[in-house]
């Protein structure tokens, strides 16, 4: 690894590796650091997510180059690295979790598939398969019976019933050809995965595999036998979670929550102990030593007790993309390294913050740890696929700075005001010496200027000489737009009905033009009923016949049917044609 | 016995005097008597040329084509403060624009209209071709543009036997040999005829004759070049005549190149290096004050409009801008001087009566405010004058809380001219207040989509959205009122505001 000076951050860091096309997409749930041939060097282990719908893969880098990938049938939903028996050497397995089952890796070769347990069938909805197997009910029946089903049932209904009652009555026979003969089964997904560890507290001892599911459970699985040790269930499908602790001994799940709260469990009890009400959705989660911190939606970042109490709040300066925590055990240093929205990685320990980061692109996860034989290694994937590796120097010191209140910056910048002039005082004295005179000016002004405005407003009035009318009937609007070079000119009238919810209907667009400049297309056009509040563009082609680069006016009239005065006028300046030069 | 003139002698007089279509036709007679009259002949292109002439250096009109396509320019995202293409912030403590208002490229309204003050480059192709105002302004052309093309017709019209000179049966070779004639047949193919090409290759053939130390020819060379886009060519022509004699002309000229390459600050370099040789030349000073403008450095154009107005008081660009810049930074007063100082300079026409009106009732001379708006209106030569007019009048009224007149003002204001966006704004504004909501809402859509460059209509859409509680449309028009400024506080207040309420639970 080239090793190359940074100096954004107060040099702190080296930047080891940068490839902006590695096209790693992926999230920090996908992301681990392990030593996965035991040869005492970390390897770094992604679930790449792809495109989304194709090209999901899990890869393995050793320093600056791929190892290994190997394709994933299914998006993942996270990753971890954990040693799963005391075999030796210490090889850990990597779990990868997508859709309802756990695929385990050792020695980056498949190794096992575990599938969560099927949910319970809504009896009722078993009823009206086993029917339609025996052809007692059409499509249409089912799809009647299904949708009362959904509505009073309390147990949802299966994947199968719900795809059934999206589709359009052409394609249901088709669909209920293909699947009446298999049974039904209700399946849930997984949607965060970690680790706990069995009975040692060491690094390297056997950890269980907790895992979170869309159907609000959280079940802990044993690590040899893949049989589910416990099951714990929650008020809300959970997003994220933070394991500490050993299963046999004591532990704590602490769980983010999509309805916006976050529960902690214990070892006794299947129900949530405490529980933190959030103001907004929660977008990180990261313990550091006893204290969980929690990114927030709302631009924050918070930090709260193992019991639920909250500590202190920060503010950031964008919005949180992705959160991870920074442990130096060698240096008994912890804090929280936070991804922002523009540009930005912040490392904060509680509410203060030490340094940032500045990166080239939005950071979409976030992994500090041990890399190849060096101890404080941060690694982070941007929103453009790229890959960032940077080492923390062994010099670098992190100093609190408490931020402490003062008067704020803007207390300072004088305002620029200008000076109030001689020529104004001047003007203030003949003010004060002939008021009288000017008020007097300026009334008989007004009076005349009202009676102008006024006569030219009822002649335009008269003559609709406006692009808006404010009848009662029809309150219309319209405005013009040309495009176009010439010769040809597309001309698009926008019309809208203002009124409030009555529409208009029976109108009628004629136009105006000089016919030995203009053609038009069809100089007389129909308008659609004119539901209130939509735009209506009305188009039509304008040729413009003469070469002598010369323009002229468009008028165009709104009409009602069987009136002749128009309720509205628009007067469109045509530009002047340029496209017969260049022939 | 009467004694006549010479009649080519008389010709000369009236071309001094310019009379040209007299001169032309004596030339004609002349010619159709002795056809190889060489004196007659130049003399006659002359006066062709003189008729259809315009100033080079100050037509400057975009295309489409420069504008869209262009693959010369560098850096797609430029420093602030070296392009002319993004406007960037006020760099010279300028007004913002919720004080001074904007052109559609970003820029602060000029105090003085000139050919690009108006446009600026389009962002979209979308935007180019259409005309969100009218023809006559904030549109660009095509290369081949309006103004060349009826120069090129207007020559056509004068001469309804034909073309004066057949170009294409012309022997520039020979011509090119003869620097006495080759001048003004130049002349006469590059203004009266418009055919660049035919003009560039008599340039280069006359520079040829001449050993290339001629930099007259160097700098028609450059023009021809400039023409047809080739940029690079041209700075080379100019450079190279610079070297050979200064002339101010062909600072002029290079400088435009230097805009035109998107290089401001070396045609600042320029300007300066130009008024080393020529100390007070009031239209190298004009140069550096309008880029200066153009790059939004409002406060160093008007020091330059300044000092032009040291060396030539008269100057009615300096004065206007002057003018128009202290009355945007809130000293009217003296703003009425400087137009009360153009008045005075035999400029009459409704912009001046307007602008006047308007300082008058912003520095409280109330007894001539409504009185400079008559006149104005009595002056008004078209109908978009007359929409600017009942608009200026709209905000008075708006001022001494008459909100009839103003609704009025600002509907005449739409009836002369039915895309004036800030009428539309301001009387969605007085729609409001009345509570008539939809047509309200309708009326600021409209400005908002004529005038995609103002924030005001975004910002009340984004209130008023916010108001009637569409939170997700109010977002939206206040992202939008914050592209286009980015430092206005209210803006920033409601999307923290709304961006709040997005997040709490």
């Amino acid at each position: 690894m080239s090793s190359v000076e940074s100096g954004g951050d107060g040099g702190k860091w080296l930047d080891a590796h940068y490839d902006p096309v590695a096209g790693l997409y992926t999230f920090s749930s996908c992301v681990d650091l392990a030593d996965l041939s035991g040869d005492g060097e970390s390897r770094l282990v992604v679930g790449d997510l792809g495109s989304g719908s194709s090209g999901m893969k899990l890869k393995v880098y050793r320093g600056t180059a791929l190892m290994s990938e190997s394709t994933l049938l299914d998006l993942p939903a996270g990753l971890v690295a954990f040693f799963m028996d005391l075999h030796e050497p210490r090889i850990p397995a990597v779990a990868v979790a997508s859709g309802p089952c756990i695929y385990v890796y050792k020695n980056l070769r498949p190794y096992f598939k575990f599938t969560l347990p099927s949910l319970e069938v809504n009896t009722l909805e078993q009823d009206v398969w086993q029917q339609v197997r025996e052809g007692q009910i059409d499509p249409l029946t089912l799809k009647e019976m299904l949708e009362s089903i959904r509505k009073k049932a309390d147990i949802p209904l299966s994947v199968r019933s719900l795809r059934f009652l999206s589709l359009e009555t052409d394609d249901m026979d088709e669909f209920v050809q293909l699947h009446k003969q298999q049974p039904i089964r209700r399946q849930t997904v997984i949607t965060c995965i970690g680790t706990l560890k069995k009975s040692t507290a060491d690094e390297d001892g056997v950890s269980c595999l907790v895992i979170g599911t869309e159907s609000s459970d959280v079940y802990v699985l044993d690590p040899e036998a893949f049989i589910i040790l416990a099951k714990m269930s929650l008020p809300a499908a959970p997003t994220m979670m933070d394991v500490t602790g050993q299963f046999d001994v004591e532990f704590r799940i602490t769980v983010a929550c999509r309805n916006g709260n976050i529960y902690i469990l214990r070892r006794e009890s299947d129900k949530p102990k405490y529980c933190v009400e959030l103001p907004a959705h929660p977008v990180g989660l990261v313990r550091v030593g006893k204290n969980v911190v929690v990114g927030c939606t709302d631009e924050s970042l918070q930090g709260f007790t193992q019991k639920g109490k909250k500590l202190w709040k920060a503010v950031l300066p964008a919005p949180i993309t992705t959160m991870a925590a920074m442990d130096l055990p060698t240096r008994g240093f912890q804090a929280v390294l936070v991804g922002l929205a523009n540009c930005e990685v912040q490392l904060y320990r509680d509410k203060n913050l030490l340094s940032t980061i500045k990166t080239p692109d939005v950071v979409t996860s976030i992994c500090f740890g041990r890399y190849g034989r060096e101890d404080g290694t941060l690694i982070m994937t941007t929103k453009g696929g790229g890959l960032m590796v940077k080492i923390l120097k062994r010099t670098a010191a992190f100093d609190d700075r408490d931020n402490a209140p003062g008067p704020p910056l803007a207390q300072s910048v004088r305002l620029n005001v200008p000076k109030k002039t001689k020529l104004y005082v001047d003007q203030t004295l003949r003010e004060r010496e002939s008021g009288l005179a000017m008020h007097r000016a300026f009334q008989m002004d007004l009076s005349r200027l009202r009676l102008a405005a006024a006569k030219a407003y009822v002649k335009a009035l008269e003559s609709s000489l406006t692009p808006m009318s404010s009848s009662l009937t029809e309150p219309l609007k319209m405005n013009a737009v040309v495009q176009g070079l010439g010769p040809s000119f597309k001309l698009t009238l926008n019309v809208q009905n203002t009124a409030a919810c009555r529409p208009v209907m029976n109108l009628a667009i004629s136009f105006l033009y000089d016919e030995s400049l203009y053609r038009m297309r069809n100089p007389y056009m129909r308008i659609p009923l004119l539901v209130p509040g939509l735009v209506y563009p009305v188009e039509t082609f304008v040729e413009c016949t003469s070469d002598k680069g010369i323009s002229d006016i468009i008028k165009v009239f709104v009409l009602h049917e069987g009136k002749s005065s128009p309720l509205l006028t628009a007067h469109i300046n045509m530009p002047v044609s340029e496209g017969l030069t260049l022939n | 016995m009467e004694v006549t003139m010479d009649p080519l002698f008389l010709a000369w007089s009236y071309f001094r005097r310019r009379k040209l279509q007299q001169c032309s036709d004596i030339c004609t007679k002349i010619l159709q008597d002795s056809p190889y009259d060489q004196a007659a002949w130049s003399l006659k292109t002359r006066a062709l040329t003189e008729m259809v002439y315009i100033d080079e250096i100050e037509v400057d009109q975009e295309g489409i084509a420069e504008m869209m396509l262009d693959e010369s320019s560098i850096a797609q995202v430029a420093r602030p403060g070296t392009s002319l293409r993004l406007p960037g912030t006020s760099q010279g403590g300028g007004p913002t624009p919720a004080v001074r208002p904007m052109t559609q490229s970003g820029r602060p309204i000029t105090g003085f209209v000139r050919p690009s003050t108006q446009s600026g480059r389009p962002g979209t192709m979308e935007q180019a071709i259409k005309t969100p105002r009218t023809a006559s302004t904030a549109r660009p052309v095509t290369s081949a543009s309006g103004r060349f093309i009826r120069l090129g017709t207007a020559s056509m019209l004068t001469n309804p036997d034909g073309p004066f000179i057949n170009l294409s049966r012309l022997n520039l070779a020979k011509y090119s040999q003869k620097p006495n004639l080759s001048r003004t047949l130049f002349e006469f193919i590059f203004h009266h005829e418009n055919d660049v090409k035919n003009a560039l290759d008599l340039a280069a053939q006359a520079t040829e004759h001449a050993q290339f130390k001629d930099w007259w020819w160097k700098v028609q060379l450059g023009k021809c070049y400039y023409r047809l886009g080739l940029y690079r060519e041209a700075e080379k022509q100019f450079r190279s005549a610079l070297n050979h004699q200064e002339v101010v002309d062909t600072f002029l000229y290079l400088a435009k190149v230097y805009q035109r390459m998107d290089q401001p600050i070396t045609a600042l370099n320029l300007f300066k290096q130009g008024l080393d040789h020529f100390p007070g030349e009031v239209t190298l000073l004009t140069g550096i004050a309008r880029i200066h403008e153009e790059m939004n450095n409002i406060s160093s154009a008007t020091e330059y409009y300044k000092d032009v107005l040291k060396q030539d008081n008269t100057h009615v660009e300096a004065i206007a801008c002057i003018g128009s810049n202290h009355f945007y930074t809130d000293q009217p007063e003296i703003a009425l001087r400087f137009y009360r100082r153009l008045l005075q300079m035999g400029v009459y026409n409704c912009q001046l009566y307007n602008n006047l009106g308007l300082c008058c009732f912003y520095a409280q001379q109330y007894d001539m405010t409504l009185s400079s708006f008559e006149r104005a209106l009595a002056l008004v030569a078209n109908d978009e004058e007359q929409a600017d007019v009942w608009y200026n009048i709209g905000h008075v009224a708006v001022g001494i809380g008459d909100l009839t007149l103003a609704y009025q003002c600002f509907k005449l204001a739409l009836a002369f001219n039915n895309d004036h966006a800030e009428a539309y704004n301001n009387l969605a504004v007085l729609e409001l207040r009345k509570g008539r909501i939809e047509q309200s809402k309708a009326f600021l859509q409209t400005a908002a989509s004529l005038a995609p460059h103002m924030y005001e209509p975004h910002f009340n859409l984004s209130i008023l959205s916010e108001k009637i509680g569409d939170l997700q449309s109010s977002y939206t028009a206040a992202q939008k009122s914050e592209d286009s400024f980015p430092e206005h506080v209210d803006t920033q207040q409601l999307l923290k505001q709304l961006r709040q309420h997005f997040a709490t639970l």
